[in-house]
């Protein structure tokens, strides 16, 4: 894909939720709250490593992830993934999403690396958001994975007493 | 008896605890480096470190009788601290060092023994007439007879495994269609886990308080208690925040829960450092829960409004002294609270987060205490527990306390992995947890998010994601990226990347 780089003028930061935070391009280092505009610094240093500076109080900042226009920053300690789009690219996804409805596949995986210790579901089965499908033991831990959505199970590759790694596919769910 | 040298059959935030305490004594401390962390920060603080690292056995060291003892003998230390955790209640080992001539750090095996099996603590408390909640009298031996009894005591009902403890092993059971499945599961559970099925039977108390007396006792008989620790705020029976004394006890309801604690020690001739745990339902019942028999995790806070190095006492009570004072002469000052931080990530239900330790700066201040046994280059691995440090706030009462609490946790910086202070950050701000109203229920109940962010903060982080766009995408001197293909970058690139900019 190729555009004019010097044609953009916005940008789109959209939230997991669907916020969505514009900037102007360039960027600004300040944000404006009500009538005045703080300044924003992203520094780095050997003690505390990057951080952001706002109103007097360093902030930890690191990006997780990083793929494609897609990032996961942590910032406060505290995770946020965004997706970043150019005026072009939220115009295309507004015609594409008005399109058909989305018979998208989700696919639950491993959060973390540890030991399956039971797998919930079958091949079949209706699932309901919050429905725990697999039982993953990391540290000592059980923990339960859950469905993120209402769906139905089309593929289990969790199989118990098996190790999986993080990221690992776990079930593939067909979502309603 | 004389202590002139203890090995630590521990490792982490415990070991670095108990150096501390032994160095102040002029004791000397052996540590023992193993393979999964041979650069741990507690082996820089003992005296001796013994090598283990050419033991690559599944079994943790910590959790190996023979070893230890063999260590012990070989290094010529004359007393075994065996921290919380790993052999810590394991009346074998403990009788195991005392037939080694070494003297271990804790109560008698027979105490470790008795308050370990949880039913016979059960009868031994019942037959000193401890308040208790309804249940079997033993083991439970079939389905017929988990129902029979379910049935008389009322649901709900908790099934719990004679043999586990902190909060493994136990299912609770609300109506009687279920009994029979639950019995079986537990039982089978029960054995898995402890290598014991027997499972009894009690009464599930609703949405209690966790609360937990502290007891010292020396090996001529005195007993005392050293005040309350409020433990509610815990989650699946892990406890994430702890704090002494409760909003929930008065001096006269804490002197009649002292004293019922005491009784209990005094049942098994206990001596050394204990906990007992009771659950105290909304109208200030009270039900004896278990005894832990070793030192708590969150024995700091008890430390705080005490004054007493309750290591120290451990110590001495093991080379046979008298404790110094008497159940007058304990005075709560004060309050204090813990919050345990820990390698998990709030966001995905507390999931665990190991990983390296990049970066760590603690707070310091006269009303701050930090336990911890990582420091920046330290890493969280996977085989051991998720702990990072535990932050200790002070104040002159619970309100102040929670100011300086608010303030620290502000103050605390861990970049490596995720943890839970944004879990703190939020609970110092909750209203209910404020005015001192919640119970173990809290958090499943009370909460819908176990962290809260303002909506500038993630302005802030959207900003920083558009300022990595811009800087990946839209520069003139930016790679140019195939977004078909897409890209993938290591997490924890920042740092360098920063310094390009």
């Amino acid at each position: 894909m190729s555009y004019n780089k010097s044609s953009i003028k916005k940008l789109y930061a959209l939230s997991s939720e669907n916020k969505r935070y514009c900037f102007s391009q360039p960027l600004k280092h300040s944000i404006r709250i009500g009538k005045r505009e703080y300044e924003v610094k992203l520094k780095s240093d050997e003690k505390y490593g990057s951080y952001i500076l706002w109103k007097n109080r360093k902030y930890p900042v690191e990006v997780i992830r990083s793929r494609q226009n897609k990032y996961e920053i942590l910032f406060n300690d505290i995770s946020y993934t965004f997706t970043v789009e150019t005026p072009f690219s939220m115009q295309r996804m507004k015609v594409l999403s008005s399109g058909r409805g989305k018979a998208e596949k989700e696919f639950l995986k491993a959060p973390m690396p540890g030991k399956i210790i039971d797998v919930l579901v079958r091949e079949g089965s209706n699932v309901l958001r919050g429905e725990p499908l697999v039982i993953l033991e990391a540290m000592k831990m059980q923990n339960e994975i859950q469905s993120p959505v209402n769906g139905q199970v089309v593929k289990v590759l969790a199989k118990p007493d098996t190790n999986v790694m993080k990221d690992d596919i776990l079930v593939e769910i067909k979502v309603e | 008896m004389k202590i002139k040298r203890i090995l630590i059959a521990n490792r982490g935030e415990i070991a670095v605890r108990i150096i501390k305490t032994a160095r102040k004594m002029n004791i000397e401390t052996v540590a023992v480096r193993t393979s999964v962390e041979p650069n741990a920060m507690f082996l820089s603080h003992a005296d001796v470190v013994y090598d283990n690292t050419e033991d690559i056995s599944e079994i943790p060291v910590f959790l190996n009788i023979e070893k230890l003892i063999e260590i012990a003998l070989k290094t010529k230390s004359d007393a075994v601290h065996p921290g919380y955790g790993f052999l810590a209640e394991n009346a074998y080992f403990a009788q195991k060092c005392i037939d080694n001539k070494i003297i271990f750090i804790g109560p008698s095996p027979d105490a470790i023994y008795k308050m370990g099996n949880k039913t016979i603590a059960r009868k031994i408390a019942l037959a000193a007439g401890i308040p208790m909640a309804m249940g079997s009298e033993g083991n439970i031996g079939n389905e017929e007879e988990a129902v029979s009894i379910a049935e008389k005591i009322g649901y709900p009902v908790i099934i719990k495994a004679a043999s586990g403890g902190g909060g493994r092993g136990m299912r609770i059971v609300r109506k009687s269609d279920e009994m029979e499945k639950m019995f079986i599961i537990a039982s089978k559970e029960a054995e898995k886990a402890f290598n014991d099925p027997s499972v009894f039977i009690e009464k599930y108390i609703e949405n209690p308080k966790h609360i937990e007396f502290q007891i010292l006792g020396d090996t001529k008989g005195r007993i005392i208690h050293l005040g309350e620790r409020e433990c509610s705020i815990q989650r699946k029976h892990q406890k994430l925040l702890e704090e002494a004394p409760s909003v929930a006890l008065d001096d006269n309801l804490r002197g009649i829960m002292g004293n019922i604690a005491v009784q209990i020690a005094s049942a098994v001739n206990y001596y050394s450092a204990g906990t007992v745990e009771f659950l105290l339902d909304s109208d200030k019942n009270f039900y004896f829960m278990e005894m832990n028999t070793r030192i708590q995790v969150e024995h700091p806070v008890t430390e705080i409004i005490t004054g007493i190095d309750l290591i120290e006492q451990q110590i001495l009570i093991a080379k046979g002294e008298a404790l110094k004072f008497r159940q007058e002469d304990i005075k709560l000052n004060g309050w204090a609270i813990e919050c345990r931080i820990n390698a998990e990530d709030v966001q995905s239900g507390f999931a665990p987060d190991p990983g390296k330790i990049e970066k760590l700066s603690m707070p310091s201040d006269p009303c701050v205490r930090i336990d911890t046994g990582v420091q920046a280059g330290s890493s969280i691995v996977p085989s051991y527990d998720s702990m990072i440090a535990k932050l200790i706030v002070s104040g002159q009462d619970r309100k102040d306390a929670l100011r300086n609490c608010k303030m620290a946790l502000d103050k605390v910086w861990i970049k490596g992995t995720k943890t839970t202070l944004p879990f703190f950050r939020m609970l110092v701000r909750n209203p209910k947890f404020i005015d001192g109203n919640f119970t173990t229920a809290f958090i499943e109940k009370d909460l819908d998010k176990y962290y809260s962010s303002s909506d500038y903060e993630e302005m802030l982080a959207a900003w920083l994601a558009t300022k990595l766009f811009i800087e990946e995408n839209l520069m003139d001197n930016s790679i140019n990226i195939d977004f078909k293909k897409g890209k993938e970058m290591s997490p924890w690139l920042l740092n360098k990347r920063i310094n390009q900019f």
